[in-house]
């Protein structure tokens, strides 16, 4: 495979998980804000924070906060934007993904850009973000059901599990994080939206019932060896994507980016709890996140901005 | 809904005036016997019904991203180039006539720019006048004595056909560089299927779903001597390019990757592509990019489209570029006017399909004959393409004339003329109504091991009323061919 289609279908991947992650933030922070109590505005905080906006006063105007965040052109950060980079990154090897999964994406990008979203989200906001989630989950469902599960698709998943890891650990870290918090959060309504943002309200349930608590959060979200959403579960799939990888590219045994995905994988199916308390969440996640940035750049240098001199035949 | 007729002749009319041929209808507003069919579901379709398959067509056209770029000032959009749902028909017997043509043509082109780029000949024996050949900014002196496989130096051939007023189809340019289009014949066909199932499937149309692994075939038989199964690539400008969808495209469907320059990597004279598991060889490069920009060592220096080097590992045989690059020099405007007399010099045959009257404003005569007749003839500038350095006399105004006049004395070698020849019409769906419009034709021809005509092709619409120009950047459409397997309802 290209080295630049490599590199494509990888951001595809951690734009769309990115533009999905957002969606569901905004979602959250509309749909709390809804009744005016102290806790509401304390979610918006979160989700605003998680998001990586710095400006707190947006809180108090969560409508425009979400409204911004959706359809700004000129945002970077973004949904449209993030919706636009996938797409523009899907164009760049279309060759390489089939129809059905082009489509998909193309749809939630021509509404996004169409000249009536401004209005479509204004008549129903919690709707058009629903509606996007879903397309998007669409989107994965088909390049999963379409798409040869090759090396072009282990890119692709690369991208959306490192870049879930490392919003889900940006978001427990604003949730839990000591650095930031000084009082621990206990409201049952904000800890319910916090694993509303991680998609984990639903299976958490399953798990630990409807006793909400910090710990039993921060376990599942962190450790769960099942959801999906957890930094374990996306640890192992960020190994097991990348073994594959490098099984077809003949590389075994170098060491690169396996060693760090292999150590990450360790540390959280190792991971104890107590331990973690003991030395602060903010400590091990800023690990967590320091080792998911180092697979990132180490990546690039063993697939895509590889010294040609290495590999130029003798 | 019924089929708009055209206008009736005036009725002091003695003579009939030559009006444009109907592709549909007899001068006697009979409906030819190959249009029967569709004229018949037509009439079943309300206008409403109409109109919603072409809104249906053109969200297909959308989704697909089937879109070219318009960069505006404030912001950048994406358009579809319009897509007609009204298929425009031809009849078996007549494709028969045009298939042996345009093969006869490719073959002769083809014999030509062999011998251009060896013994010259042609050009010994007077039958093309040298200093036209070998000043045209198209021939290109690298290209002399290269060893190209099977002589077959324009492996894709798109040539616009038009039918004149007696009904004939004359050849009014052979593109041999990277000719565009093959993509919206595929797609338009998708798209009629859709639309008129019924019709399709009863009127016996021809399959053109063959033709990207009949193009990758092609593209292997050029390295067939010297690699059992050839990597094969499209070579593409990149996303900004406008015809960008149809370099994916086909990449897509001839299942072979898509590279830009800045994939590859020239070493020792071998061309590499740079892949996640390090470097990998290519043996033939379909390249869709112009002969200007694909290697910075050998022409343009500015370009960062192609590969430094990239040329000489061609020269060197270890790679082909397709097409080859110098097979310009055969669609020259001017070197067009003598396709005929090539024909006859290497095959010993009369063209099949006649050429378009040109006036060639180098010889002084026929100069004169143009100046003076700047108000009825279609002036073409040589180098120009897509529609543009163009002027159409019966619809040109005083100054645009005496403007061209002017630079047709300064520069006379960079002028043809040709006489306005109205293209023939078909019927488009035009704002819920059926209406004629102008159309051409672009089939597409394949050379390599043999020559291979795809019973296919683009059809070109000038939607605006009257216009005679069908380039899609500047208000064209187009829409889907069917050529009928059967030869009944040949013209008649």
């Amino acid at each position: 495979m290209l080295a630049r289609v490599a590199d494509s279908l990888y951001w595809i991947g951690r734009y769309v998980e990115r533009a999905e992650h957002m969606c569901r933030l905004s979602d959250v922070m509309l749909s709390a804000t809804l009744d005016r109590s102290e806790a509401a505005t304390q979610v918006a905080r979160i989700a605003l924070a998680a998001v990586g906006d710095p400006d707190v006063a947006k809180a108090k105007s969560p409508y425009e906060a979400a409204l911004a965040l959706t359809l700004d052109k000129e945002d970077d950060g973004s949904i449209l934007c993030s919706i636009s980079r996938a797409r523009e990154n899907a164009r760049q090897v279309r060759d390489q993904i089939t129809t059905e999964t082009w489509e998909r994406l193309n749809l939630i990008y021509l509404r996004m850009t169409d000249p009536n979203a401004g209005r479509s989200f204004a008549d129903g906001s919690q709707l058009f973000l629903h509606d996007t989630i879903a397309d998007l989950h669409l989107f994965k469902g088909a390049g999963d059901a379409t798409m040869s599960h090759g090396e072009g698709w282990s890119f692709l998943l690369l991208g959306v599990y490192l870049e879930r890891a490392q919003l889900i650990g940006s978001l427990l870290e604003v949730a839990f994080g000591e650095t930031r918090r000084r009082r621990p959060l206990g409201d049952h309504f904000a800890l319910t939206s916090v694993l509303r943002m991680g998609c984990a309200l639903e299976p958490y349930l399953r798990v630990y019932t409807a006793e909400m608590r910090p710990r039993y959060i921060l376990q599942f979200l962190l450790l769960d060896e099942d959801f999906p959403r957890s930094i374990r579960f996306c640890a192992q799939e960020i190994e097991g994507h990348l073994s594959a990888i490098i099984r077809h590219a003949g590389l075994a045994g170098s060491v690169g980016p396996d060693r760090l995905a292999g150590r990450l994988r360790a540390r959280m199916q190792y991971a104890d709890l107590d331990e973690i308390e003991a030395g602060g969440a903010s400590a091990f996640l800023k690990t967590v996140l320091d080792e998911c940035a180092a697979i990132h750049r180490s990546l690039y240098d063993t697939f895509v901005a590889y010294p040609l001199e290495d590999r130029l035949p003798a | 809904m019924s089929v708009r007729r055209d206008e009736p002749a005036p009725e002091n009319a003695t003579a009939p005036v030559a009006g444009p041929y109907d592709e549909m209808l007899t001068p006697d507003g009979q409906v030819r016997p190959h249009y029967a069919a569709l004229d018949a579901r037509l009439a079943t379709l309300t206008p409403d019904e109409l109109a919603e398959r072409q809104r249906t067509q053109e969200r297909f056209f959308l989704l697909q991203g089937i879109t070219f770029t318009v960069y505006g000032a404030e912001s950048t959009t994406e358009r579809i180039i319009p897509s007609d749902i009204l298929p425009r028909i031809i009849a078996g017997a007549e494709w028969a006539r045009i298939e042996a043509g345009l093969a006869q043509r490719l073959r002769a082109l083809n014999m030509f720019l062999a011998d251009i780029y060896s013994e010259q000949q042609i050009l010994m024996d007077g039958v093309v006048p040298r200093e036209l050949v070998l000043n045209a900014p198209s021939y290109r002196r690298e290209m002399q004595n290269l060893y190209v496989p099977h002589k077959a130096y324009a492996n894709v051939c798109g040539s616009d056909l038009i039918r004149q007023e007696n009904g004939e189809f004359a050849v009014l340019e052979d593109n041999l560089r990277v000719p565009s289009g093959v993509s919206y014949m595929l797609a338009n066909r998708e798209a009629s299927r859709r639309v008129f199932p019924g019709t399709f499937r009863s009127a016996g149309v021809r399959s053109i779903d063959r033709y990207p692994d009949l193009l990758l075939a092609t593209l292997k038989s050029m390295a067939a001597d010297w690699r059992p199964n050839p990597q094969v690539v499209v070579l593409t400008p990149g996303v900004y390019n406008s015809a960008y969808y149809e370099h994916a495209y086909l990449a897509r469907l001839m299942g072979v990757p898509l590279v830009e320059g800045r994939d590859l990597v020239v070493h020792d004279n071998m061309v590499y592509m740079r892949t996640t598991t390090g470097l990998r060889r290519i043996d033939v490069i379909y390249r869709r990019v112009d002969d200007d920009f694909i290697d910075p060592l050998t022409f343009r220096r500015d370009s960062s489209l192609g590969a430094a080097g990239l040329f000489n590992a061609y020269r060197a045989g270890n790679v082909v570029i397709c097409n080859a690059p110098g097979t310009g020099v055969a669609d020259d405007k001017a070197v067009y006017a003598y396709v005929p007399e090539m024909i006859r010099y290497y095959l010993g045959e009369d063209a099949i399909l006649p050429n378009i009257e040109t006036y060639l404003c180098r010889e002084k005569a026929q100069l004169s004959h143009v100046l003076a007749n700047l108000d009825k003839l279609v002036v073409k500038a040589v180098g120009a393409s897509g529609g543009y350095g163009m002027l159409v006399g019966p619809h040109s105004t005083k100054a645009q004339q005496a403007e061209f006049a002017e630079a047709l004395k300064a520069d006379p070698d960079n002028y043809i003329a040709q006489p306005t020849i109205q293209l023939s019409t078909a019927p488009c769906l035009i704002d819920h109504a059926v209406e004629p419009r102008h159309v051409d034709l672009r089939p597409f021809i394949l050379s390599g091991e043999k020559i291979v005509v795809t019973p296919g092709a683009l059809t070109r619409v000038a939607l605006k009323k009257g216009s005679l120009v069908v380039n899609s950047s500047q208000g064209g459409g187009s829409k889907d061919t069917w050529v009928l397997s059967d030869t009944k309802g040949d013209r008649s």
